[in-house]
């Protein structure tokens, strides 16, 4: 009699979408010691049976654009990332990472950080003990608490940093200083960083660009030449809407990879109506870089843009109206005194219309986080005017002249907007889903959340592309490019990072004000809907709506 | 300006969008004197110093405005 085989988990009844793009099959997942053991119809028994009946069960997202290198320390499953399947994710984006970092030059690097993600100050001082100085002290103090995969970037900006100190914001380098950058490099590369950073736009906290942009070419050069010898990533972050400058990098990101054999990616790459040709060039330069044999991969969020503005700051939001920018533009004293103004205000209200402001202001929404009474917290400008009694134009002016100004408006979907253009971008075969900015932007919008977009809004709402072409754009393509190893399919022998999902209820929830970064920090964030169990290295790690105390999670590179 | 200053790209067209940070930003379309039209995008703080230098409080007040007055004025 043969022994029924007995393995740690099997996820059992659901459709396996293996990550392949294949269509899925009916099957059972099972796993044995954090690997795939067996895709199918899997007899046997397991310590822990998942029931995915009516369940897609696919590999693990990976989202290769994210800055969570230092909420890491303190919550290893990068909230709300993994809540949404993502398994994997990528830190150390734009140039920044926490490593190699000296003790005496941690003060310059948290600030390039607070400016580019908007982390409060107590996150570095009151979060996690700062042990390392080396990528691979970096790695270790990661490690220690991980319920997610991590593959981080090391930032072009801190090796600057490193080896030229205050000269890394001031000039190029010398020929020395380029060969200990490399050194420096190589280290990180053996220590675990799955490629380099850089950036030709960020600034740091005093509006200087970040020590990145000071390089000259051949700097650049010759760290791809580093990561050459491990056939590793370079990323950049690229001048936006500049389209003929994004095509130059592209063809300069193709020289790279070519002479080198690199792979490269820049993001983001926004679809934008204002410049209605902008993506589209961009891609059809990368085509023709790609038929050269280069590999310059464009990452292009699902999510769209929107834009958020008080009246406690100018905002060209309200261009469209000059009255109304002529107040705003007002020092804070005037601006309130005739904001307060009941006959400057009446010419204000007639600008917006006989609807007094519904059509403009009405679907802007209280986004909270800040002074707005919780009550309307989340609720449109319409709404709220409906609740005051009032026009919305007035609803507006008085609810932010009661809170000091600090009410913050959303208006939803104000860029790559339209899923008609963006759906066939996203199914491009040389189109790398990605530029989610995880962990940044923190006090401005929610970064969570796109892969449940890319389902909800491009898949079921669109039909842009199938729900296996979609799993295997966030699986199995991003592992290969990134070459992420035994990552990003289920199949036997894969690690066993799974997902388990409704096809039909799969999104991203509405973006809401929490307060759980460390001091008590702000940030926006968006829960997940239709992710019913995420295991990590065949561990479960969030099920029916919560988090498990695992701890499965690895530097993966 | 004398009289034989060349031919300035002037803007004609303006329209916002949102930028990458959430912000508004501003996008101007420029004419040049060879005819051609090209689109340039502003950050917000950079769309707010050209609408103040162009004396603009509306998007249409920069339209025929010369592209120069990007720069600050001497």
């Amino acid at each position: 009699m043969r022994e029924m085989a007995m393995f740690d988990v099997i996820v059992r009844g659901g459709t396996v979408v293996d990550g392949t793009g294949a269509p899925g099959f009916a099957g059972d997942v099972a796993v044995k010691d954090g690997r795939i053991a067996a895709v199918g119809q899997v007899s046997g028994e397991a310590k822990r049976v998942v029931d995915a009946q009516g369940r897609v069960v696919a590999p693990g997202f990976i989202d290769p654009h994210t800055h969570f290198d230092v909420q890491l320390l303190w919550d290893g499953a990068a909230r709300p990332a993994l809540e949404h399947g993502v398994t994997c994710v990528v830190p150390g984006n734009c140039s920044l990472s926490l490593a190699p970092l000296k003790a005496s030059d941690r003060k310059a690097v948290v600030g390039m950080f607070q400016q580019i993600e908007e982390m409060p100050p107590e996150a570095f001082t009151t979060a996690f003990e700062w042990t390392w100085e080396d990528f691979a002290g970096y790695r270790s103090a990661l490690e220690k608490g991980l319920s997610i995969n991590v593959a981080p970037l090391v930032g072009h900006s801190v090796i600057r940093l490193w080896v030229m100190g205050p000269a890394s914001q001031e000039r190029a380098a010398f020929p020395d200083e380029i060969a200990a950058m490399q050194a420096l490099l190589r280290e990180c590369l053996e220590a675990g960083a799955v490629g380099l950073s850089t950036s030709f736009v960020d600034l740091d906290e005093h509006g200087r660009p970040v020590p990145s942009r000071y390089a000259q070419f051949e700097e650049l050069d010759a760290l791809c030449a580093v990561l050459g010898e491990f056939g590793r990533m370079l990323q950049v972050v690229p001048e936006f809407y500049a389209t003929d400058i994004t095509i130059a990098r592209i063809d300069q990101l193709a020289d790279l990879s070519i002479r080198h054999d690199i792979p490269t990616t820049f993001s983001p790459l926004f679809d934008t109506l204002a410049v209605p040709d902008n993506a589209e060039r961009a891609i059809a330069r990368v085509e023709e870089q790609f038929a050269r044999g280069a590999r310059v991969w464009p990452q292009m969020q699902t999510r769209p843009i929107d834009i958020s503005f008080s009246l406690l700051r100018p905002s060209l939001f309200f261009a469209r109206l000059p009255r109304w920018v002529r107040i705003l533009r007002q020092p804070l004293e005037q601006r309130v005194a005739a904001l307060n103004d009941p006959d400057t205000r009446a010419k204000m209200l007639a600008d917006l219309g006989s609807d007094g402001g519904e059509a403009m202001f009405g679907r802007l929404v209280a986004r909270g986080g800040d002074a707005c009474p919780p009550e309307y917290v989340g609720k449109t400008l319409s709404e709220i005017a409906g609740l005051r009694g009032q026009p919305a134009g007035l609803a507006l002016i008085e609810l932010s002249l009661e809170n000091g100004l600090d009410v913050a408006f959303l208006s939803a979907g104000q860029g790559h907007q339209s899923t008609d253009r963006i759906g066939p971008m996203l199914a491009h075969p040389l189109v790398h889903i990605g530029a989610s900015d995880g962990g940044a932007h923190l006090a401005s919008f929610s970064t969570y959340g796109d892969t449940g977009y890319l389902f909800s809004e491009f898949v079921r709402k669109a039909g842009a592309m199938s729900l296996e072409k979609a799993v295997a754009k966030i699986t199995s393509e991003t592992a290969d490019i990134w070459g992420l190893k035994d990552r990003g399919r289920l199949a036997t022998g894969q690690c066993a990072d799974i997902v388990v999902f409704d096809p039909d209820a799969i999104a991203r929830g509405d973006e809401l004000p929490a307060f759980d970064m460390p001091g008590d920090g702000m940030r926006y964030v968006r829960a997940a809907r239709g992710v019913d169990t995420v295991l990590v290295n065949g561990e479960v790690a969030y099920a029916a709506g919560a988090y498990t105390d695992s701890r499965s999670g690895v530097v993966c590179v | 300006m004398g009289e034989d200053a060349l031919e300035e790209a002037v803007i004609v067209g303006a329209d916002i969008v949102a930028g990458h940070d959430g912000t508004a930003e501003l996008v101007v379309r420029l004419l040049h004197p060879d005819g051609s039209e090209h689109p340039v995008l502003l950050d917000e703080d950079t769309g707010l110093k050209l609408m103040e230098a162009c004396g603009a409080s509306g998007l249409e007040d920069l339209y025929g405005q010369s592209w120069r007055r990007i720069l600050p004025q001497a």
